[in-house]
C-alpha cells in the first residue's frame, strides 16, 4: 500500500509524525517517543532529517527549535559479548558520561506565552508523580492546577526507567501501594484511552548470598500475608520459568507471576491528556527560578515565564527535588544517583519475567517490542545529577547478564542512556507537609520505584489534599521522620 | 542486478540461502551476492510486514538484515561472503515472498495507532496485547553463545581520527607529513571513502592507501561506536573486525577529529521502502566497489551535483536511464544531466520490488516510467553523533534539510578537543571535503585561525 515511510526500521509514516505534531508533540524528543521513530536498528540514521523537515514545515516550532534528539551510544549495533571485554576498575568510582551537557530545557522550545498568574495548586515536576497527582486532583473536581515541567514529558526518570512493576516489597506499606498501583494500571487504558502495554510476566528475583536469600524468603512470607502469591523457587524450578538461565552461583529465587512490565511513556501522555481535558495546564520547558515566601507560606512560584500566585505547592521533581527545595531554603536528605540502562535489538518473545540478581542489582526484561531492556546499579556511583552514559556500565552489565543468560552474547546493544534515582536515607519516599512551610507539600524520594507507585500514591495524595481527612501515609513518610529518628527501611531496592 | 564484466573478484564460492545454493565471491558483502542472484526481497518490516531489500549498503538502515549462521539481525551489506555461510530471512510467515501478515499493511492503509487502538476495550485489548507480543520483535535468539572475545585493546595517541574517507585520509596525510602521533579508524577495508565508491568528478584526486601513511597509524575494518570518557580521559570506543574475530578497541587521545561523513537519506515518498529503491551512494558503491550494475533501467531522483554524477556513472556503466528527476524545485540548469526534468510527488510502483516510478513534472503533468531501480541521489544527512557526544553543537540547516555539526572553517567545534571535517559539517563535495580535512589537520597541529 502507498505508505510514505519516515522510519522504515519501526514502520513510522509521514502521517504518524504529522499526527504527533498536531497533538502537540512538537519537539524532537517527544516526536521520537510518541511515534517510535529512531528507536529501531538504525537509531535514526536514515530518518532524523526527514522528521526535522516535517517539524520545520509544521509552523509549530520557533526559530532554532528544530533540535536533534540526543544521540545515544553505540553508533552501530554492538554485541554484548564485545562490551563485556572492556576492562573495568571496580575499585574506583565511575567518572564522566556522554553526551556532555544535556540541554533538554533549550530556550527555543519554551513557549513565549506567560504562565497563568494564579493557581490554587502548583505542581513542580511533570513526571509521573506530578501528572498523576494533577489527574487525580482533576478527577476530584480540583481543576485550578498548573504543572510545571522543565523539559519535555518523559525527560526525567519517568521516561528513563525500565518499566518494571512489582508487588515484591519488603514493607507492608509498599506492598499495599504497589498492589493498588497495579490494579490501577490494569484499568489505565479504559480510563485514559491510551495503551500502556502491561504484561504480567512476573518478577524473578535471584539471590546469590545467604543474607539476600534470607531476605527473599522473609519477603515471600510477608507477601503471602498480603495476598501476593510470591513463591520461593530452587534454581532448577527457576529454570523452568526461564530455561535459558544458568543460575550460576544462585541459591534460590523468588517469583511472583503477577508482577510485570509496562511501557512507561504512555502513562505521562495519558495523565497529561486527561489533565488538559479538564483545563489543568501542563507547562513544559518551564523552569522554576525561586519562591516568594512569607509567614511560613509559599505565596508565589517564580518561573522563567512569569510568577504564579498559589495556595499550595507540590514538590514532585524527583531527583531534582533537593535542588528546587533549596530555592525555598528547605533541606531535603534526598540525593540523586545515576542509574544506567540499555536496550538491545528487538527479538521474538522468549523471556517472560523481569529477572533481577538482587546481590548485584542486575535486572533485565523483554519489552513488549522485543528488546532486552536492562540495567545494573554501581556501588561506587557518586551522588550527582549526572545522566551521561559510560562504557563501564555496558561492560559491567554485559558481564553480569552473560553470566546468567549467555545465549544473548551475540545480541547487539542499540542504545544506552541513564536516569537518576532519587535516593533517601531509608529508601522510602518523602510525602506530606514541609515542617515550617505548611503549604509546600513533598512528593519525592522514591528511590527508583516511583514510577510503579505513582498511580496509588497520587490517588491517596489527591484524596488527602482535597478532603482534609488525615491519612497515615503522609505522617509515616513525612520529612520530620528523619528528625524524629523513626525510620523503617525498605531493603528490596534493585541496585 | 547483473555483475559487470572485467571486474576483479574474490574466489567463486556458494552460500546457503534458505536451503538454496547461491553463487557468491569470497569477501564481497553477501548482500551483493544475493542481489546479483536476483534476490531483492530480504525481509519483512517489523509492523506492516512490507517487503524490504537493501537500501543504504553501509549499515545505516535496517533493510538488509538476515539471520546469518544462526545470529539474528545481521547487516548483510557489512558481512563478507564466506563459503557455506547460512542465510535465513526473518519476520515472515510462511515465507518472505508470501507473508500472510502482509495483510496488516493492506487492512490498515492509513496506519495503525498502537497508542489508541483497542485502548480500554474489554477482551479486545487483551487479545491485542497477546497478538502484539507475538508479532513484535525481529529475529529469534542466537543458536549459540558468542565465542569468548579477545581482551579489549587500548591505544594512546595525540590525535584520534574517526573515518578514513576523503576528509579523514586527507587530514591523516598532513599529520603524517608533520610527524604527529595519530590513529586513523576506518570502517571499510580501504581508505578513501567516496573516492573509491562514490559517483565523483573525473578529475577527483586519487585515494590514499594505508601504505601511504606511517605503519601502525591506520586501523582498517574498525568502526568507532562511541566517544566516551573515564578517569583516564576521553577515547573512541571502536569495534575492529580482524581475521581472529571481533575486538573492542579504546583509543585515548588529546584531540579528536570526526570525519565519518553522513548517512544516506531516505526522503519520504509513497512506497519509498520498496525493494529496488536504493540510496545513491549504495548504487555507486555497487558499481565501483563490487562490480554490480544495480539496475538496467534506472530512474535517478535527487538534486544538485550528486544527481548529475550518479546519472553519469550509471549511464557509463551500461544502464538505461528511464528518468532523471530533480527534486529541488528549480529548473535544471545548463550543466544538468541531459534530459533531467524537475519533478515532485514521487511514488515507487511495484508489488514486491520496483517496477516503475510515478511523479509529477513541474508543469503539472503526471508521469509514469517503467524502471527496475529508483536511485536516490541526495546529499547525505551528516553523522553528528560522535561529535555531539563530545560536546560539539549541532544545528538544523534548512538549506541542507538536515542537522550538521557547527564548526569554523578549520573544523573547530564548541568542544575544544573535538574537530570535524568533511560530510559531518554538511553538503561538501569531494574536493571541499579533502580541503576541510587538510585545514582541520593544520588546526589540530596548532595552526592559526
Amino acid at each position: 500500500m502507498s505508505k510514505q515511510l519516515v522510519c522504515p526500521c519501526e514502520d513510522v509514516t509521514v502521517d504518524d509524525v504529522n499526527a504527533a505534531i498536531s497533538k502537540g508533540y512538537c519537539d524532537m524528543e517527544s516526536v521520537k517517543r510518541y511515534t517510535g521513530f529512531g528507536t529501531g536498528i538504525c537509531q535514526g540514521k536514515s530518518c532524523l532529517s526527514s522528521v526535522a523537515n516535517l517539524l520545520a514545515q509544521s509552523g509549530k516550532v520557533k526559530d532554532g527549535g528544530v533540535l536533534p534528539f540526543t544521540p545515544r551510544p553505540p553508533l552501530q549495533p554492538t554485541e554484548l559479548s564485545l562490551f563485556a571485554s572492556a576492562p573495568v576498575d571496580e575499585s574506583r568510582p565511575p567518572v564522566g558520561g556522554v553526551p556532555v551537557s544535556l540541554h533538554f530545557t533549550h530556550h527555543a522550545l519554551r513557549s513565549d506565552a506567560p504562565v497563568p498568574s494564579r493557581a490554587k495548586v502548583v505542581i513542580i515536576g511533570g513526571g509521573v508523580m506530578g501528572l498523576a497527582l494533577a489527574h487525580n486532583l482533576g478527577m476530584r473536581g480540583e481543576r485550578d492546577v498548573v504543572v510545571l515541567e522543565k523539559g519535555y514529558l518523559c525527560a526525567g526518570a519517568s521516561g528513563r526507567n525500565g518499566g518494571g512493576v512489582r508487588m515484591q516489597w519488603g514493607t507492608s506499606a509498599n506492598i499495599e501501594l504497589a498492589k493498588r498501583s497495579i490494579d490501577l494500571m490494569k484499568q489505565f487504558a479504559r480510563d485514559m484511552g491510551i495503551n500502556i502495554w502491561l504484561r504480567q510476566g512476573g518478577y524473578l528475583f535471584l539471590a546469590k548470598n545467604k543474607a539476600i536469600a534470607d531476605r527473599l524468603e522473609k519477603g515471600a512470607a510477608l507477601h503471602n500475608r498480603h495476598g501476593v502469591p510470591t513463591q520461593i523457587l530452587t534454581p532448577d524450578a527457576a529454570r523452568d520459568v526461564v530455561p535459558e538461565l544458568t543460575m550460576k552461583g544462585v541459591q534460590l529465587a523468588a517469583y511472583n507471576k503477577e508482577d510485570g512490565v509496562i511501557f512507561p511513556w504512555p502513562f505521562l501522555w495519558g495523565y497529561a491528556q486527561s489533565c488538559q481535558k479538564v483545563g489543568i495546564k501542563v507547562e513544559t520547558f518551564t523552569n522554576v527560578l525561586g519562591f516568594e515566601i512569607s509567614q511560613g507560606q509559599v505565596r508565589k512560584v517564580k518561573t522563567d515565564r512569569g510568577d504564579i500566585a498559589c495556595d499550595q505547592v507540590v514538590l514532585a521533581a524527583g531527583a531534582w527535588s533537593p535542588e528546587v527545595a533549596r530555592l525555598a531554603e528547605v533541606k531535603l536528605p534526598n540525593e540523586p544517583h545515576r542509574h544506567e540502562i540499555l536496550s538491545t535489538e528487538p527479538l521474538k518473545p522468549f523471556l517472560g519475567p523481569l529477572v533481577s540478581v538482587l546481590d548485584s542489582g542486575l535486572y533485565f526484561s523483554q519489552s513488549m517490542r522485543g528488546e532486552i531492556v536492562g540495567g545494573m546499579g554501581d556501588p561506587k556511583e557518586p551522588a550527582a545529577l549526572n545522566m551521561g552514559s559510560t562504557l563501564r556500565f555496558v561492560s559491567r552489565f554485559a558481564n553480569a547478564l552473560l553470566e546468567q543468560l549467555p545465549v544473548v552474547g551475540h545480541i547487539k546493544v542499540l542504545r544506552q542512556w541513564a536516569g537518576c534515582y532519587d535516593v533517601t536515607p531509608d529508601n522510602n519516599p518523602i510525602l506530606g507537609r514541609t515542617p515550617g512551610l505548611a503549604n509546600l507539600l513533598q512528593m519525592s524520594g522514591f528511590v527508583g520505584h516511583g514510577f510503579m507507585m505513582a498511580p496509588a500514591v497520587a490517588e491517596r495524595m489527591a484524596a488527602w489534599m482535597t478532603s482534609g481527612n488525615d491519612d497515615e501515609l503522609f505522617t509515616r513518610f513525612n520529612l520530620d521522620r528523619f528528625a524524629r529518628g523513626q525510620l523503617e527501611r525498605e531493603d528490596m531496592i534493585i541496585g | 542486478m547483473k555483475r559487470l564484466e572485467g571486474f576483479q573478484r574474490g574466489k567463486a564460492i556458494t552460500v546457503d540461502f534458505e536451503g538454496e545454493s547461491i553463487s557468491a565471491h569470497e569477501g564481497e558483502p553477501v548482500a551483493c551476492s544475493l542481489l546479483a542472484s536476483g534476490e531483492f526481497v530480504f525481509s519483512r518490516s517489523i509492523k506492516y510486514h512490507r517487503p524490504r531489500g537493501p537500501f543504504c549498503m553501509e549499515g545505516s538502515c535496517s533493510h538488509c538484515l538476515l539471520r546469518v549462521d544462526g545470529v539474528p539481525n545481521v547487516f548483510t551489506c557489512q558481512t563478507p561472503a564466506r563459503a557455506g555461510m547460512r542465510l535465513d530471512r526473518q519476520n515472515a510467515y510462511p515465507s518472505v515472498k508470501v507473508d500472510i501478515f502482509e495483510s496488516i499493511d493492506w487492512l490498515f492503509p492509513r496506519g495503525l495507532d498502537h497508542h489508541e487502538m483497542f485502548a480500554g476495550v474489554p477482551v479486545a485489548e487483551h487479545v491485542m496485547a497477546k497478538v502484539a507480543r507475538h508479532l513484535a520483535g525481529l529475529g529469534l535468539l542466537p543458536e549459540k553463545e558468542a565465542p569468548a572475545r579477545m581482551p579489549a585493546e587500548t591505544l594512546r595517541v595525540s590525535i584520534a581520527i574517526a573515518g578514513g574517507g576523503v576528509a579523514g585520509s586527507a587530514a591523516a596525510k598532513v599529520l603524517a607529513e608533520r610527524g604527529a602521533s595519530f590513529a586513523l579508524l576506518e570502517r571499510e577495508d580501504v581508505l578513501g571513502g567516496k573516492l573509491r565508491s562514490g559517483a565523483v568528478p573525473k578529475d577527483a584526486e586519487k585515494p590514499l592507501s594505508s601504505a601511504d601513511l606511517p605503519k601502525g597509524s591506520v586501523r582498517i575494518n574498525t568502526t568507532a561506536v562511541g566517544l566516551y570518557d573515564d578517569e583516564h580521559g576521553r577515547y573512541f570506543a571502536a569495534v575492529s573486525h580482524g581475521p581472529e574475530g571481533l575486538r573492542l578497541l579504546k583509543v585515548y587521545a588529546e584531540q579528536f577529529l570526526v570525519c565519518i561523513g553522513g548517512h544516506p537519506r531516505l526522503p519520504p515518498f509513497e512506497n519509498n521502502d520498496l525493494p529496488g529503491v536504493l540510496a545513491g551512494p549504495a548504487a555507486s558503491a555497487l558499481i565501483r566497489r563490487h562490480g554490480i550494475l544495480p539496475g538496467e533501467n534506472v530512474a535517478v531522483v535527487g538534486q544538485g551535483e550528486s544527481l548529475k554524477l550518479l546519472a553519469e556513472l550509471l549511464k557509463a556503466s551500461g544502464a538505461q536511464l528511464a528518468a532523471v528527476v530533480d527534486l529541488s524545485g528549480a529548473d535544471p540548469g545548463p550543466n544538468a544531466f541531459p534530459g533531467t526534468v524537475s519533478g515532485r510527488e514521487l511514488k515507487a510502483r511495484g508489488r514486491s520490488q520496483v517496477a516503475g516510478l510515478a511523479f509529477t513534472r513541474k508543469d503539472g503533468e503526471k508521469m509514469k516510467v517503467r524502471c527496475d531501480l529508483v536511485a536516490v541521489a541526495l546529499p547525505p544527512s551528516p553523522s553528528f553523533e560522535l561529535a555531539r557526544q563530545g560536546g560539539a553543537k549541532v544545528v538544523f540547516r534548512p538549506e541542507l534539510g538536515a542537522f550538521a555539526v557547527e564548526a569554523d572553517e578549520s573544523g573547530r567545534t564548541a568542544a575544544k578537543d573535538i574537530f570535524v571535517a568533511g560530510g559531518v559539517t554538511g553538503g561538501l563535495d569531494v574536493r571541499a571535503s579533502a580541503e576541510s580535512g587538510r585545514r582541520a589537520a593544520q588546526a589540530l597541529l596548532g595552526g592559526g585561525r
